[in-house]
């Protein structure tokens, strides 16, 4: 692309006047050489500074004991890692943490797909629809978070009220583990559907319509052609979504911090007994509650390091499945 | 184009860095302070004053929340920047605070010692360190004990609802809990009292050292006053006394509304809280009268001066102002927060207050007596992190999750570990 652009603008100036400017044929010759780093150039700078710099100084921090306040408090080693795979909140946490991207990563996605589908089948109002299954991710999460906080209020909450009609007992919803977990995923789903759906429909237009007529002609059902067709193609995206809701998903922090009445009283621990403290959660806790920013650092890590390696394995199984090229 | 490109780059990352490093000098030459503060300090109308009689100031409040204020707060000391000039740190947090105290000024380079005897001694020795020679903050307000019941609920229950008579009905906490029984048995569907939590820690604020002797060593395992005011609040929870709410959560707001808990402790700030809470259906039918098991202190601050403020002789002299005994008696007027210093809460004025909300209640006199016979508690260094540990155990008893024995011998070992 910019090789092309680059010959057209540099050949009539060597033809016309190639003895006369130099000059100028040195700069354009610069201009086609460097200016394409120059303009890539930004996102690496920021990079660097807020990507790159931060993940490398945590790691020099999580070789220490390091008070969040005081700083340094000398070099330790693997210590505080050595500390960390004996650490049962740690792994508490870790649980915790993948339970709830299963319970709401799979469920949202495969809800989003189907929400895609239905969209792109040309309903009237389109505009309408689409806008409306984006609203929920334009809301702040703390709003979503404060709302759904009081749905599931174990005295006073409408879901327990609606349990109530049919008459469910009222359940504590902070309290049992498998309860808080499904509330939290509740919540990053009714987030996070809208979101992805759009980016299938999106992708889903682009999907040729004369594959769709010669497979209605050879009397293919709507579902035969949800999966041969509509899935296989819109592969890319697929990849995409679930690697940026691994990413989003064990990061999981805004939801389940704001379910939690503690968060506000200075004594966050994602439940009495850490039954939905996540990873980071945890790192929070760590860090900036107990002010060992060591550890904290020690806990980021490991969560970079899960990241990338359910990131990966996800990456995989969804190719396979999604059919290969 | 490229060079301009390069050149509006630079130029742009020299206004952010000029930005960041923004002074705290104004462009009409006044000198900018800023407060960080939480919740209601009462400060508002001081401050319009203040400025009108030091026209070279020009203050600014920044208010959040107080777990984000601790947090932002200790991030920016550990930055080296961004704090305000005059910073709050409250009773629980002060001693974790202290622990890093080269980052603070030492109030007692401008004087700060000449004033130690406004405050009630305690007091004092909690914003100090180095055995009084380093001043690290100013007292503001203090939290000393009341209790908060509903007179409409005592009635139904066929209790007494006078609060003179309702103080003679628990002067233990072993009698409180006995008041619990009556109650329960008489109105079954009424939850006692808000959370067990608040009952623990107003019985340990009543002791004199709680997780910490009063040389910082660890001593909870040991002291059998944190096992009984442990006990006695789970004991409330196993019987399904009390609500099992977070303190002061969205949930406890909605339970005040409702009226669906009939006691809570409340030191002298917690009014507020309560009063907003309930609303106005509510007026009239909470009162105050004093807590079982005598006095105690729970909450209450200090203003303290980052050692990165450009300012620091100016931002002394505000707090020292902010601080003073006149400045204390009208912010009590104004919003009830209890002042710290003996020679106001004696005062005939301030004795005088009553909180019409709370069917006019003398709280003037309630708290001061109270703060009159108040032990204070030994805040070990590690308290704030002890301290939730065994809140989140009271939780679980409250909820079912874990016997009374269990949730202690979990707590212990978590706070033996946070303590380390």
């Amino acid at each position: 692309m910019t090789a092309v652009r680059t010959e057209t603008e540099a050949a009539p100036a060597v033809s016309v006047s190639s003895s006369k400017e130099p000059k100028r044929f040195r700069l354009s010759h610069w201009d086609a050489k460097y200016t394409p780093y120059l303009i890539i150039a930004p996102f690496f700078v920021v990079f660097g500074i807020f990507g790159l710099y931060p993940l490398l100084y945590t790691a020099w921090v999580s070789l220490h004991e390091w008070q969040l306040i005081d700083g340094n408090q000398g070099f330790v080693g693997l210590a505080n890692y050595a500390e960390l795979f004996g650490d049962p909140k740690f792994w508490n946490a870790l649980v915790n943490t993948l339970s709830l991207f299963v319970l709401s990563t799979v469920p949202q996605l495969l809800a989003a797909l189907g929400l895609a589908a239905l969209l792109d089948r040309g309903l009237r109002g389109s505009a309408f629809w689409r806008a409306g299954v984006l609203l929920p991710n334009v809301i702040s999460v703390a709003a979503v978070a404060l709302v759904f906080a009081q749905f599931f209020g174990r005295d006073f909450g409408i879901v327990n009220f609606l349990l109530g009609l049919v008459g469910i007992d009222p359940v504590d919803w902070r309290a049992e583990t498998w309860a808080s977990h499904l509330a939290v995923s509740t919540m990053v789903m009714w987030r996070w559907t809208g979101y992805n759906a759009l980016l299938y429909l999106a992708a889903m237009q682009s999907v040729p319509r004369d594959m769709y007529e010669s497979a209605t002609l050879d009397g293919a059902s709507r579902w035969r052609m949800f999966w041969s067709i509509t899935v296989p193609s819109i592969r890319p995206t697929i990849l995409f979504t679930v690697v940026t809701s691994t990413i989003g998903g064990l990061q999981l922090f805004a939801e389940p911090a704001l379910f939690d009445p503690g968060f506000a009283a200075n004594n966050s621990t994602g439940g009495s007994d850490r039954q939905f403290q996540t990873l980071v959660l945890y790192m929070y806790e760590k860090g900036f509650r107990l002010f060992d920013a060591g550890y904290a650092a020690t806990v980021a890590w490991m969560l970079f390091v899960v990241v990338l390696l359910v990131a990966i394995v996800n990456f995989t199984l969804t190719r396979r499945i999604a059919g290969k090229e | 184009m490229s060079t301009r490109l390069v050149g509006s780059v630079a130029a742009t990352l020299v206004m952010v860095l000029a930005a960041g490093c923004g002074g705290s000098s104004g462009a009409d030459g006044k000198i900018e302070l800023s407060l960080g503060l939480f919740s209601d300090f009462g400060y508002d109308k001081l401050i319009e004053e203040y400025q009108a009689s030091h026209p070279n100031l020009k203050i600014e409040q920044r208010k959040v929340k107080m777990e984000q204020h601790n947090t932002q707060l200790a991030t920016q000391l550990a930055g080296g920047r961004g704090a305000a000039d005059i910073v709050a740190l409250e009773e629980g947090v002060v001693s974790q605070f202290r622990a890093s105290k080269d980052k603070f000024v030492n109030l007692a380079e401008y004087g700060a010692k000449d004033l130690k005897d406004q405050w009630a001694a305690w007091k004092w020795n909690q914003g100090t360190a180095d055995g009084g020679e380093f001043v690290l903050g100013l007292g503001t307000d203090m939290g000393s004990l009341g209790l908060c019941y509903r007179r409409d609920l005592f009635e139904a229950a066929k209790l007494p609802t006078d609060r003179e008579a309702v103080a003679k009905l628990w002067p233990t906490w072993a009698d409180y809990a006995k008041v619990a029984d009556q109650f329960t048995a008489a109105t079954p569907n009424v939850k006692f009292v808000d959370t067990g939590r608040n009952v623990y820690k107003a019985i340990l604020d009543q002791t004199e050292e709680g997780y910490f002797a009063k040389d910082d060593s660890y001593i909870a395992e040991k002291n059998d006053k944190v096992k009984t005011a442990f006990e006695t609040a789970a004991a409330l929870g196993v019987k399904q006394q009390t609500g099992a709410l977070e303190p002061f959560s969205q949930e406890w707001n909605v339970a005040l509304k409702q009226g669906s808990f009939a006691t809570t402790t409340c030191p002298a700030w917690a009014l507020a809280l309560i009063k907003a809470g309930a609303g106005d259906a509510a007026a009239g039918k909470w009162d105050v009268t004093t807590a079982p098991g005598g006095g105690g202190n729970w909450g209450g601050s200090f203003l303290a001066i980052p050692k990165q403020g450009k300012h620091p002789k100016e931002a002394y002299e505000l707090a020292k102002w902010l601080t003073a005994p006149e400045q204390q008696k009208r912010i009590f007027k104004e919003t009830g927060n209890l002042p710290s210093q003996p020679k106001v809460y004696q005062d005939a004025e301030v004795q005088a207050t009553v909180n019409e909300y709370f069917n006019s209640a003398p709280v003037g006199k309630i708290f001061a007596t109270s703060a009159e016979s108040l032990k204070p508690t030994y805040r070990g260094t590690k308290d704030s992190k002890v301290g939730p540990v065994f809140a989140t155990a009271l939780t679980r008893v409250e909820q079912g999750k874990q016997s009374t024995a269990e949730a202690w011998t979990q707590a212990l070992k978590e706070a033996t570990d946070a303590a380390k």
